[in-house]
């Protein structure tokens, strides 16, 4: 054994008891470890109103216990921690002490509440026993100590975890319900700078992954994206000053594309010169020329886009990289330092059928293209669209919008193997298109060179192929003829690779697109990085957004000789299993308004017209707050003392003690098992923790003793003893304090509403302390208590007025009866805290059969758990009430020392 | 067996007197100085004679109500019927229903000398056989059927209609010719000589059967087999109740069944419930019929409310208020069709609604019928009986 005298004593449970042991050691002289797992220390005893038998304010006489213990110069409290291992022995134990992270800086924060005000998540008071509110950021109660805020943080929301670009989903939802529309759209802009395109025309994954969507149905989050940027729009653009340019560097990105704005628009920000080289006479690649303006309105697309030009990105239209003058060279002759190559894939697959080369062959990309850059198109009446991509269903929709009579899709698998989104589909079908699955075409038939039908052949599934999904094999002999004078391509896309010199060294997939370093997107040519379709071949907007943002980190670091940061690893995210759907009632999802089918024809007005304001609440109201801090960050924009930090880690403590003392008291046993009382189904039925916080002066009803049902006062009341209490089927124990505290309540509500007439439903009167019988004998004779010696059976309830209907037995008299009345308390029985079990364990102590912590002697050591050096004190040793818990307290101090100093072993079992 | 063993068998001496037995008892509801409390306090007070000449050790329902919540877990039920027990040996029996013509019938089925004609029921059409692995218990519905003509149905309907449904899965079974009562009203009155007489001629009976499994359409045979039969008679059988069988054939193969639409609700009998845990059975049965929607009446499962009369004895006015109590909560539940899984609450709940009493007291009419006869209404392929 270590000679090395260890006067640290570790308490675990920041409690009445184990504050006791805290001051009683530190004031021997003794270094104190005070861990509390909850932000702040107090207990079940800040919980209750008063305390019996003097019926003194709870928190009145226990502040000064706290704050002595917290001030004391021989404590160190460590709350909203917890121990997570201990080793070694009676005088030398090594704990290791996780503290969680508070995200809150607790040299900082003064405990001012501005923070809490502007959270927009709303949730359930544990303090409060789920009766009151919280936010996501807060105190537990006013008089916490430390005087802290504290975050509360679940994981990752799914949402934001689904975003390939990351963005604050669950945030954004948050200020939308809160009408808090700006801040929730700045929150967008930092990671999406097109959020009125991205809101109509993302695919949304986030939607897919909603736990909402595993309950009813998923939160309409590009609706709600879309919302917020049009109310923008509608309000009129801000003035947007060029950002400074604190850089000598320029950078040449080769496209105007999503990949190739949002980088600019990082780099640009990061204060360098920016010039994008766009090769079509319009900006904004895809989303300008080949989304069609019923689904993106390029009014809307180049005010987003003309935003990002005003921070002082140069963008120069009609000019082809590659092409003499503007060749990779000669940009870097020309003092730029880096190129992003973002090109996207804008080169359809050919069919490789024979005939394809007729006049009428049309493919997609080309026709999409064409059309919205207003070039004169003239289309079939016969459209035949090959494919089952958006660019299909686009090219599809809009050759019926210029007029074609029949338009009819070839997909070579079946519906549910196609690419495309399923409300796209659904809008081709209503449309009037026709959709031939498991087809493919074998041949372009013509006369005179034109195209006059396509000859196909039917197919079915085989095995999956690589990309997991079944492989079309063709039927022998299955050939059928399509009718067309227009056939449409739309089967896939590659980039361009025009940009590159033809002797160019750049490592290319046999795919066609860049190869590229996954975290830092560069190519295998110095200086020169790519992104956007170019490297994932055709994608969405979000994903070549999500590697703008990457390759201008990269970028960045590249220039400034800086190592690129490691990634942000996302704590796990939060699954429906984790939360508590008991208030959740079935919300049907908001419905898009659209424009009328009838009105679509021929027509390329917008087909979704957005949300309303009120809508768009309503909708983002649903929101689970599956992450519950929902990463908004408003909280850092009001916290004057600049104390809040989103990316602060936990951390672990290790700490060297010679002995250890568990305080670590009471929770509640769930009374909702004994369904003869009706607790969760009869509104009026609450337990004595849930009465406490109602008379309480900082509780939810600020003391107020209203019932759940109407808020009425009631002013004849019941309470029930024994309830999970002495009862073999549930806890066979006593739990000591509730006899004392249902007289203490009774006399409560008298002095709330003198005349309340109090029933206590009684086993036997157990009233152990000092004065306790005078306490029960004044509360029949002066505070309307009557004692009823019985064990009600069964709960009724009166429909008329709610209250509840008690039935007993009178046992002096042997008569059943009903006894009506307002309001009804169970006093509940109590258990050791939930977790004892894992702490047990990590400390290597026996429980008992009960969960309390065994102590073997219970005659002349009965503190000593069965390990030396470790004490029990308080209710997790067994059922007291707060005097005796003290005296336990002090009592396990005194051992604690007593074994510290003498380093004697002492006997664990039998004794005396 | 003396006062002392019954106490310490059935931990009476626990017992705290907290009253909460009274406080959920059905009978205490509409007899307030009913109290099973007060009669486990003269048990322990030594006061047994006096409870004997009583009457009220009698009028328990053995419900099994209180023993679910007793916080002392003493075993009410068994505590009566032994109490009972005593009682008889005293002399005492309870007042028998129907002037004690179904406990008469019952102990002259019990000579061994008897024989019985007990097949009539059987009519054309149903089939069983002379040797078969299992055997069905009928029950003594072919003497309630005489008994409570009055009552506008055959209780027989109940073993039909379990026999057509055993048929309908390609099972013949054996039939006891000479079947007799299971005893379960003569053990719950306390006349245990009797009973053993019973026990031991249908034990003996079953043996030379051959039989492996009995299936049972009353939950009090089935309860009686399982629980109390082991310590007075030896049967090696599986014993199973036919809403376990039925509910057993479609987790297997799955029953094609033809669509019914009907509102039901389910009263769960004392015996199959409480006394044997089985809920869901004869639930997954009535779920498994498309068009059938199942509602639950306020008390339902381990809270349903007893049919009101046990052992045909001490049937009086407070059984009959608790029978409306349970038949104004069916109709509640707006169901087209009450349906039960034994054949004494069917007869209980039909008693209530013939015998009003006062042409102005509430409305209980609803048609009551056993889930055998539900169920071989809705197998594909057969007539409707």
């Amino acid at each position: 054994m270590n000679d090395e005298k260890n006067d640290s004593i570790l308490v675990i449970g920041g409690g009445i008891a184990g504050i006791q042991a805290s001051i009683d050691l530190a004031n021997m002289g003794f270094q104190v470890y005070l861990v509390e797992r909850s932000p702040s220390i107090g207990g079940r005893m800040a919980q209750l109103d008063k305390t019996f038998p003097t019926n003194d304010c709870a928190m009145c006489i226990l502040a000064p216990k706290m704050n002595e213990c917290y001030r004391h110069q021989n404590i160190t409290v460590l709350s909203y921690s917890e121990v997570t291992d201990v080793e070694g022995e009676l005088g030398n134990f090594e704990i290791k002490v996780l503290k969680k992270s508070r995200y809150i800086d607790e040299t900082k924060c003064t405990g001012c509440g501005e923070c809490a005000q502007v959270c927009p998540v709303e949730l359930k008071s544990e303090f409060d026993q789920g009766m009151g509110t919280r936010k996501a950021i807060y105190k537990p109660f006013a008089q916490a100590i430390p005087n802290l805020y504290t975050i509360d943080k679940k994981g990752t929301p799914p949402c934001k975890a689904a975003c390939p670009a990351g963005v604050d989903v669950q945030g954004y939802v948050a200020l939308i319900s809160q009408g808090k529309f700006k801040e929730a759209l700045n929150l967008i802009k930092k990671k999406v700078p097109l959020p009125a395109t991205v809101g109509r025309v993302c695919t949304h994954p986030c939607e897919t992954e909603c736990n909402r969507g595993k309950t009813d149905e998923s939160i309409a989050i590009a609706a709600l994206k879309r919302f917020v940027a049009d109310n923008e729009l509608s309000l009129g653009s801000e003035e947007i000053t060029p950002a400074p340019k604190t850089k000598d560097e320029k950078i040449a990105i080769v496209g105007s594309g999503p990949a190739g704005l949002t980088a600019a628009h990082d780099l640009v920000l990061m204060g360098y010169g920016v010039t994008i080289f766009e090769a079509l006479p319009v900006a904004g690649g895809m989303m300008a020329v080949g989304i069609p303006e019923y689904r993106l309105p390029k009014n809307v697309l180049n005010i987003e886009i003309e935003a990002i030009q005003k921070l002082g990105v140069e963008i120069k239209l009609n000019s082809p990289v590659g092409q003499p003058g503007f060749t990779l060279d000669d940009l870097q002759q020309q003092g730029y330092k880096a190129i992003f190559i973002a090109v996207g894939a804008h080169t359809s697959r050919k069919l490789d059928v024979p005939g394809e080369e007729m006049k009428g062959v049309y493919h997609g990309v080309s026709f999409l293209r064409d059309v919205n850059l207003g070039n004169e198109v003239k289309v079939g009446q016969k459209v035949a669209v090959v494919g089952g991509g958006n660019v299909a269903i686009d090219a599809a929709r809009t050759a019926r919008r210029l007029g074609s009579k029949e338009v009819t899709i070839v997909y070579r698998r079946s519906r549910q193997e196609m690419p495309a989104s399923e409300e796209e589909i659904e809008e081709a079908e209503h449309e009037g298109i026709k959709i031939h699955y498991l087809a493919t075409p074998v041949r372009i038939i013509g006369k005179d060179g034109k195209v006059t039908g396509m000859e196909c052949i039917r197919m079915e599934l085989g095995e999956p192929d690589a990309s997991g999904r079944r492989r079309p094999i063709p039927i022998e002999g299955s050939e059928f003829i399509v009718d067309a004078d227009m056939v449409v391509p739309a089967i896939g896309q590659a980039p361009d690779l025009a940009c590159l010199p033809k002797d160019n060294k750049f490592q290319i997939s046999s795919g066609g697109t860049f190869e590229v370093n996954d975290r830092s997107l560069a190519t295998n040519i110095p200086g020169v990085f790519a992104g956007g379709d170019a490297v994932l071949g055709p994608a969405t907007v979000i994903e070549a957004i999500a590697t703008g943002h990457r390759a201008a980190t990269a970028i960045n670091c590249y220039l400034q000789g800086e190592i690129l940061p490691p990634e942000e690893e996302l704590p796990p995210s939060v699954r429906i299993e984790d939360i508590d759907l008991t208030d959740v009632l079935e919300t049907k999802r908001k419905v898009m308004p659209t424009t009328p089918r009838k009105q679509r024809a021929g027509s390329f007005e917008e087909v979704n017209l957005g949300f309303s304001e009120k809508m768009a609440v309503e909708e983002a109201k649903r929101c689970l707050n599956c992450g519950i801090c929902s990463g908004c960050r408003e909280c850092e924009k009001v916290c004057e003392a600049k104390a809040i930090n989103h990316e602060m880690k936990e951390e672990y403590l290790g700490l060297k003690v010679g002995a250890i003392i568990i305080g670590t008291g009471l929770d509640f046993y769930d009374v909702s098992k004994l369904d003869e009382y009706g607790y969760g189904s009869i509104p009026n039925v609450i337990t004595a923790i849930e009465y406490e916080r109602l008379t309480s002066a900082s509780g939810p009803t600020v003391g107020e003793l209203k019932r759940p049902s109407d808020g009425k006062t009631p002013t004849n009341i019941a309470f029930i003893q024994c309830v999970g209490s002495r009862d073999f089927k549930h806890k066979p124990y006593c739990s000591s304090v509730c006899c004392m505290y249902a007289t203490k309540e009774a006399i409560l509500a008298y002095e709330h509403h003198p005349g309340t007439e109090s029933t206590i439903f009684f086993m036997d009167m157990r009233a152990l302390g000092k004065r306790f019988q005078e306490y029960v004998a004044r509360a029949e004779r002066e505070y309307g208590a009557t004692y009823i010696r019985s064990r009600p059976g069964r709960i009724d309830v009166n429909p008329v007025n709610g209250n509840p209907i008690i039935w007993y037995e009178d046992t002096t008299t042997g008569e059943t009866k009903k006894f009506e009345t307002e309001l009804v308390i169970l006093c509940q029985a109590m258990i050791p805290s939930r977790g004892i079990e894992e702490l047990a364990s990590i400390l290597g102590i026996d429980l008992d059969i009960y969960g309390f912590v065994e102590t073997p002697d219970k005659l002349f050591y009965p503190l000593d758990t069965t390990r030396p050096g470790i004490f029990a004190c308080g209710y997790a040793h067994s059922p007291r009430d707060i005097p005796d818990s003290v005296v336990q307290g002090s009592g396990a101090a005194a051992r604690a020392a007593e074994v510290v100093t003498t380093k004697i072993l002492e006997p664990v079992a039998g004794g005396g | 067996m003396t006062l002392e063993d019954i106490i310490q068998e059935t931990k009476t001496f626990y017992c705290l007197e907290c009253g909460k037995c009274s406080s959920i008892c059905p009978i205490c509801r509409y007899d307030p100085n009913y109290s099973p409390r007060v009669i486990v306090e003269n048990a322990l007070l030594g006061l047994e004679s006096d409870l004997f000449h009583n009457g009220e050790l009698f009028s328990c329902l053995t419900c099994q109500a209180c023993q679910l919540k007793c916080p002392s877990d003493v075993n009410y039920p068994i505590f009566i019927q032994k109490m009972r027990l005593m009682a008889s040996n005293d002399g005492q029996q309870g007042e028998c229903a129907h002037s004690g013509a179904l406990q008469s019938l019952v102990r002259l089925m019990s000579n061994p000398d008897i024989t019985q004609r007990r097949l009539e029921w059987l009519s054309n059409g149903y089939r069983t056989s002379e040797q078969s692995d299992i055997l069905f218990f009928v029950g003594c519905t072919p003497y309630f059927d005489p008994v409570f003509e009055d009552l506008g149905f055959q209780v027989t309907d109940v073993s039909r209609g379990s026999l057509k449904i055993l048929n309908y899965f390609g099972i013949e079974p054996m039939l006891l010719p000479n079947e007799k009562c299971c005893g379960h009203d003569m053990l719950w009155m306390g006349d245990v000589k009797t009973f053993q007489k019973l026990a031991e001629q249908n034990a003996a009976m079953i043996k030379e059967s051959g039989a492996k499994k009995i299936i049972f359409s009353c939950p009090e045979c089935y309860r009686t087999f399982k629980e109390d039969y082991p310590n007075y008679a030896k049967i090696d059988c599986e014993l199973q109740h036919i809403t376990e069988f039925i509910s057993g054939v479609i987790e297997e193969n799955g029953i094609k069944f033809k669509e019914l639409k009907k509102k039901v609700t389910y009263h769960d009998s004392c015996r199959l419930g409480r006394h044997l845990g089985l809920y869901e059975p004869p639930r997954k049965v009535l779920q498994a019929i498309p068009g059938i929607d199942l509602i639950e009446m306020k008390q339902n499962r381990e809270k349903s409310l007893c049919c009101g009369t046990s052992a045909f004895t001490n049937c009086d006015l407070y059984s009959k208020q608790i029978r409306v109590e349970r038949l104004l909560e069916a109709k509640e539940t707006d169901a087209d069709i009450l349906v039960t899984a034994c054949p004494k609450c069917q007869i209980h709940f039909r008693c209530a609604m013939v015998n009003k009493g006062e042409e102005k007291g509430p409305d209980i009419e609803i048609p009551v019928t056993d889930i055998v006869n539900l169920v071989a209404n809705a197998l594909e392929g057969e007539n409707n009986e």
